[in-house]
């Protein structure tokens, strides 16, 4: 993603209502979620994708969208918490890590990860 | 009283009590102090009271080290100096910046930020600033849209910044020079060389030529240097019929340390969640914008990462622009331009001369910054201001330039934006992104490498003579009567802008100096 597209983020994309189903994270009915983080409000589709495919790279074991998906689940039960406190509890311990020169959370950049997987 | 000095014969010899060679922030500073005193003060300024271009190639030298800005547009040699085309930034120093860092080879001040306070708030009413308050939340209390970002301030604060007019020394207090009786300001008066006794222990007078040949001197019980950071260094070095490595130079150190700020952009930043629309403390329009925040590192995680100091602006990121450097963005030619315009000659205008066109009016999360980060130079012997062997129009030996880095500097950057961005994230500010040179982990330095004509620590300051060339109170080690005023005694550079600093030093010199020379 280069500065043009990271400028161009239009209101459609800022308009995808996904900021409350990945909310509600521990649900199992909704397994999508897991792979729709906050950065798509922020940040848009298209660079939220090119972040997920640019970590699969990075993290060649996280390429994979049943161990993506099982790694997500077992960070949101292990933590009790929302997908918004997890994220935030990365930043504060530390668990993060630059994907083209973004720095995100662990967990967010899993999600990139399965939302380009999901959305490819 | 003025004079000027191309109308006095040659060989005229000018006496005083005080003699104070430059009239810039520093001189006029000190100069204003002894107004209405017994107290007879000379105030020599190379220059007019008008950009002169034979006066401004006097500054010209050589850039041999980092690539620099060109030397003769970066200060102005008119009286007032480089208050004619600064912007007015003002903060003060953190307290850290004085301390004695481990990890920063070189640091601490012999004086504490404490010692500064009453001349920072003196230095205030000179530079036409509001109060003496550097807290966001006496800001907030002000005006309630100012709310600093959610940070932990064991991690990074919200650094106060206040915006003078700006003041034009050169205009705003030329009345009251002029008009001063015990004050009489010489310009186009340029001191070549700092004449001492026998063991260079003592000033015994200073040689000034004109640019038409006129040779006068100048003789007072006590000199202060208010030249400018290179120039302090050139005029120091280049009085060497006593003391071969020149006045004050007995350890070489004169022209060493040379510091600036860096000012380049770095990375973005994208707002994300609740913060999105909280973001009137950290803007800023030109003219109008009398205090915001830039955000900060705080002294414990400098101490904790071994880091120098730094903080970051937020600027709205204008889709198609990349954003630049200080340096990029304020070439010679568009400086000059402002300073013609200024003076309201006709200039064709560029669009980025109106920085209030950078603020946008997006809202909400995704709005974006680019951030430009304002760090500091960590102090380094090898980062110098030398003579070089041609010599100006009045046969001074030229100044040469070797801008040096440490990977200090550059890996601080780094620490920098790991810090941001976790911060950020785990306030639920937004998310960095780190341009690709921050990114990386080796010791290069991209194109849009640059300062902000900040010229700082020729002339260091240092308890130790074999450390510093001047005392706590600015005067020069091993020499009974010369002072130096100006960003040139600044042993770290902190990362504020020098100017509200060097006002402040200047006004607790000229306190000291009536202790001393009354």
């Amino acid at each position: 993603m280069d500065r043009r597209q990271f400028l161009s983020i239009s209101a459609a994309s800022a308009a995808i209502a996904i900021t409350g189903a990945t909310r509600a994270y521990g649900s199992a009915s909704m397994p999508h979620a897991l792979g729709q983080p906050d950065l798509l409000v922020a940040l848009g589709p298209d660079a939220v994708r090119e972040i997920g495919r640019a970590y699969r790279a990075l993290v060649p074991s996280d390429n994979d969208r049943a161990t993506l998906d099982a790694a997500l689940r077992a960070e949101l039960r292990a933590a009790h918490s929302s997908n918004e406190d997890l994220v935030r509890a990365d930043f504060a311990a530390g668990r993060t890590i630059v994907v083209r020169d973004w720095i995100l959370s662990r967990t967010e950049a899993r999600q990139c990860a399965l939302f380009s997987l999901l959305s490819a | 009283m003025h004079t000027d000095a191309r109308t006095l014969e040659d060989g005229r010899l000018l006496e005083a009590d005080l003699c104070i060679v430059g009239a810039g922030a520093a001189g006029i500073s000190i100069a204003r102090e002894w107004i209405g005193t017994n107290t007879r003060v000379l105030l020599l300024e190379g220059g007019g009271f008008d950009y002169d271009a034979r006066m401004q190639d006097l500054y010209r030298g050589k850039n041999v080290g980092q690539p620099y800005y060109p030397l003769q547009a970066a200060r102005l040699h008119q009286f007032g100096g480089t208050t004619g085309h600064w912007a007015g930034w003002c903060a003060t120093f953190d307290a850290i910046d004085f301390e004695p860092r481990p990890w920063v080879p070189h640091s601490g001040w012999p004086i504490a930020r404490a010692t500064l306070d009453p001349f920072y708030a003196r230095a205030h009413r000179v530079v036409e600033i509001g109060p003496y308050e550097y807290e966001a939340a006496q800001w907030q209390r002000r005006n309630a849209s100012l709310v600093p970002f959610p940070l932990d301030p064991r991690v990074l604060w919200t650094k106060m910044w206040q915006f003078s007019p700006p003041t034009r020394f050169g205009t705003r207090y030329r009345g009251e020079i002029v008009g001063a009786r015990n004050v009489h300001l010489f310009t186009y008066a340029n001191v070549c060389e700092v004449e001492t006794n026998e063991s260079a222990s003592a000033v015994t007078g200073l040689r000034i030529r004109t640019l038409d040949g006129k040779q006068l001197r100048a003789r007072a019980r006590h000199y202060v240097l208010a030249c400018s950071t290179i120039q302090n260094a050139r005029l120091l070095l280049a009085s060497n019929a006593r003391a071969t490595a020149g006045v004050g130079n007995a350890h070489d150190l004169v022209g060493r340390y040379f510091m600036e700020h860096f000012e380049m952009p770095s990375g973005q930043l994208v707002l994300t969640g609740d913060h999105a629309a909280s973001t009137a403390m950290y803007e800023f329009v030109w003219g109008k914008t009398k205090a915001r925040g830039e955000i900060a590192t705080s002294a414990a995680m400098q101490r904790r990462q071994r880091m120098l100091n730094a903080t970051v602006s937020l600027i709205p990121a204008v889709p198609g622009e990349a954003p630049k450097s200080t340096f990029q963005s304020i070439t010679p030619e568009r400086l000059e331009a402002r300073r013609r315009a200024e003076r309201g000659e006709r200039v064709e205008p560029s669009p980025s001369d109106a920085p209030q066109a950078r603020a946008d009016t997006a809202q909400g999360p995704g709005r974006v910054f680019d951030l430009l980060t304002r760090q500091e130079q960590a102090p380094n012997p090898a980062s110098r201001v030398t003579l070089d062997r041609e010599r100006d129009a009045l046969g001074m030996p030229r100044a040469t330039l070797d801008w040096q880095l440490t990977p200090l500097d550059r890996h601080s950057f780094r620490l920098f934006y790991e810090l941001l961005g976790r911060e950020v994230g785990r306030s639920g500010v937004g998310r960095v992104r780190m341009n690709d040179w921050v990114a990386s982990h080796d010791e290069s330095w991209p194109p849009s490498l640059g300062g902000g004509w900040h010229h700082m620590g020729t002339t260091r300051m240092h308890a130790d003579p074999k450390q510093g060339v001047v005392d706590a109170n600015c005067r020069v080690h091993g020499v009974a009567n010369l002072s130096i005023a100006g960003a040139s005694v600044y042993p770290t550079a902190g990362c504020a802008n020098p100017t509200l600093t060097l006002v402040a030093l200047s006004l607790r010199l000229s306190d000291h100096l009536k202790t001393a020379i009354a």
